[in-house]
């Protein structure tokens, strides 16, 4: 018999309606009758000090249910604000810009023109009205395949292109004399319509059901979704293939050059490194399956540091894209005085924690290999860090990432508290540190 | 003088940065307002206010004047605090206690000068964090501890900010 449960308790009945008409032995009230209501806070939201993707959902789903509010959001210019943009524009731009507001609907830009925040949205920023060979998927084929279907020949172009011509030629004004000075801007074909309605308009490719504007054929993407062509990239796609360099034969880092838009010289000068590398195995029920796992980090030994993961079956390929995508990830490191780091950083991956902390000048770097190795590539020269729980390779080298690019910088922490901020060793050493 | 007070306030005010409040209250009592209202002079908070069981007006935290004091309604008193955000992140993330309800620390300015500098002093860590605050009860009110330090004043060391 336990003190917290007395022998009355034994006595009774154990249904709980019997031991809610126990009598009670003590005239305080019992403490969830005493409790008070918590007094209210207010949320940051609601202050505007703080914007989050709710929030800005709930703006719109507030304005889209009718038209009327969403004039309120997409409202015209008034006279005060006609007038403050006249200052900045042109009068022939302001008419545009009036032109524009009276051809599309406050009710259709409320609708479309939303930054989506519900939870479908996409956590990323895409246009989707732009199709990009190296980035987007190549888009299905939802329509039936035109057997017939061809890209026209020299002279079925011309005489396309001459009908086109013709009927473009209807459309100038009778009365057109070569000696007006606006000749070449109101004579038809003009120089837009070549360059503009041409490329749209003149038929390309022929089908079972005659000409057609767009190309058919499978070698060009066909652009009926209103996708720009891809010609032009295709060309490009031709001509990077086509170029080999020595220092790169296998085309390694073809797709990344393409991707960043770096050259292969400063794809090269990036310091990259296998930090962790070991095997892997898939328990299935054909038995392991064994691959390979490498961490590699990049740094430009000017504050920039990456951290790429790659797992595969054969080696030099795993540790290649290892590589690759620690130069894609690289991501700026804050550096104090372009030598150590701001103060001291903790960051915990599983079990493993760091600590890295700030040192004097010609400190040098007293931390582990892995830490070590990540700081040289990210071009600090001063760091003194601790490991102190666990020290798997992998998860140290993911929380020294997290731990640097975490930083928080005193520029920020003083803008934040409203604090005037001066650097004392910048000012003592008059600005030479 | 109670710190167990205090240390809920630190833990109400780490939790309510955490939850995006935007403002808050603790119960009112004169040393949660000296402690408060430094905080607030070091930049952590934006408005220390007095006040009921409801927040006052928010477009008139600054010329708000609460009702009086009573009897009646002493045990109701809050202080209302005005959260600081920067970024959409808080700018007082973390606060808490340096000395305890059991163990109290009181320090000369000789060992705050220690720890401002980064060392630490008997248990006191160093500050080593960019940012980090620590508040001092001394005799001319509570005080920042680079202050204290300036002033060669020593006392209580209450509670560390970051």
């Amino acid at each position: 018999m336990s003190v917290s449960r007395p022998a009355r308790c034994v006595l009774s009945a154990p249904s709980p309606s019997l031991r809610l008409c126990c009598r009670k032995f003590q005239t305080t009230p019992k403490l969830s009758g005493r409790r008070r209501p918590a007094p209210p806070n207010v949320k940051a939201v609601d202050m505007g000090l703080i914007t989050t993707r709710k929030a800005t959902r709930e703006v719109y789903k507030l304005y889209s249910e009718e038209e009327e509010n969403a004039r309120d959001v997409f409202r015209k210019y008034n006279d005060n604000e006609k007038a403050a943009l006249a200052q900045r524009y042109t009068p022939s731009q302001l008419e545009a810009i009036e032109a524009g507001e009276e051809a599309i609907s406050p009710a259709d830009l409320n609708y479309d023109a939303v930054v989506r925040t519900d939870i479908g949205a996409l956590k990323y920023l895409d246009d989707f009205s732009q199709y990009r060979t190296m980035l987007d998927k190549k888009p299905e084929e939802d329509t039936p395949v035109d057997p017939n279907a061809r890209l026209m020949t020299e002279e079925e172009f011309a005489d396309g292109y001459v009908d086109w011509q013709m009927k473009i030629e209807k459309l100038q004004d009778p009365n057109l004399k070569k000696t007006d000075p606006d000749y070449a801007t109101k004579k038809r074909p003009n120089r837009s319509d070549i360059e503009f309605r041409a490329p749209f308009e003149v038929p390309i490719s022929v089908g079972t059901d005659g000409r057609h504007q767009t190309p058919v054929l499978s070698t060009f993407q066909p652009s009926r979704r209103g996708l720009p062509s891809k010609e032009d990239e295709a060309i490009q796609k031709i001509d990077l293939a086509a170029e080999v360099d020595d220092r790169d034969p296998d085309g390694t880092y073809t797709k990344l050059m393409k991707k960043t838009g770096m050259t292969l010289d400063e794809i090269l000068n990036i310091k990259v490194k296998i930090l962790v590398k070991h095997n892997v195995s898939n328990q299935t029920r054909l038995g392991k399956i064994m691959s390979m796992y490498c961490l590699a980090i990049a740094g430009n030994e000017k504050g920039r540091l990456g951290l790429g993961q790659a797992k595969g079956q054969e080696m030099e390929n795993t540790q290649n894209l290892a590589k690759i995508a620690a130069i894609y990830n690289m991501r700026p490191i804050a550096r104090y005085e372009e030598r150590t780091i701001f103060g001291e950083v903790d960051a915990k991956v599983g079990a493993v924690e760091v600590k890295l902390m700030t040192r004097p000048p010609g400190f040098g770097l007293r931390c582990q290999h892995n830490i070590f190795e990540m700081a040289r590539a990210a071009g600090i020269q001063d760091l003194a860090a601790r490991v102190p729980r666990s020290r798997n390779k992998m998860n140290t080298v993911k929380a020294a990432f997290q731990a640097l690019t975490s930083q928080r910088l005193p520029d920020d922490i003083a803008r934040g508290r409203g604090k005037k901020m001066v650097d004392v060793r910048k000012v003592y050493y008059g600005g030479r540190v | 003088m109670s710190l167990v007070n205090l240390s809920h306030v630190c833990s109400h005010l780490q939790n309510a940065s955490k939850a995006r409040l935007g403002l808050t209250s603790v119960p009112s009592s004169n040393m949660h307002l000296s402690v408060l209202l430094a905080l607030q002079s070091a930049g952590f908070l934006s408005s220390v206010t007095r006040g009921g069981l409801q927040p006052p007006p928010l477009d008139n935290l600054s010329a708000y004047i609460p009702e009086p004091v009573t009897q009646e309604n002493i045990s109701t008193r809050r202080l209302w605090l005005g959260m600081k955000y920067w970024d959409n992140q808080p700018v007082l993330s973390e606060m808490k206690m340096v000395s305890k309800p059991t163990k109290r620390i009181w320090m000369g300015s000789e060992g705050m000068g220690r720890v401002i500098r980064g060392k630490g002093e008997g248990e006191v860590k160093g500050i080593t964090r960019p940012g980090e605050c620590v508040f001092v009860s001394t005799d001319k009110g509570v005080l920042e501890i680079r202050e204290c330090v300036e002033r060669k004043i020593g006392g209580m060391l209450l509670c560390r900010v970051v």
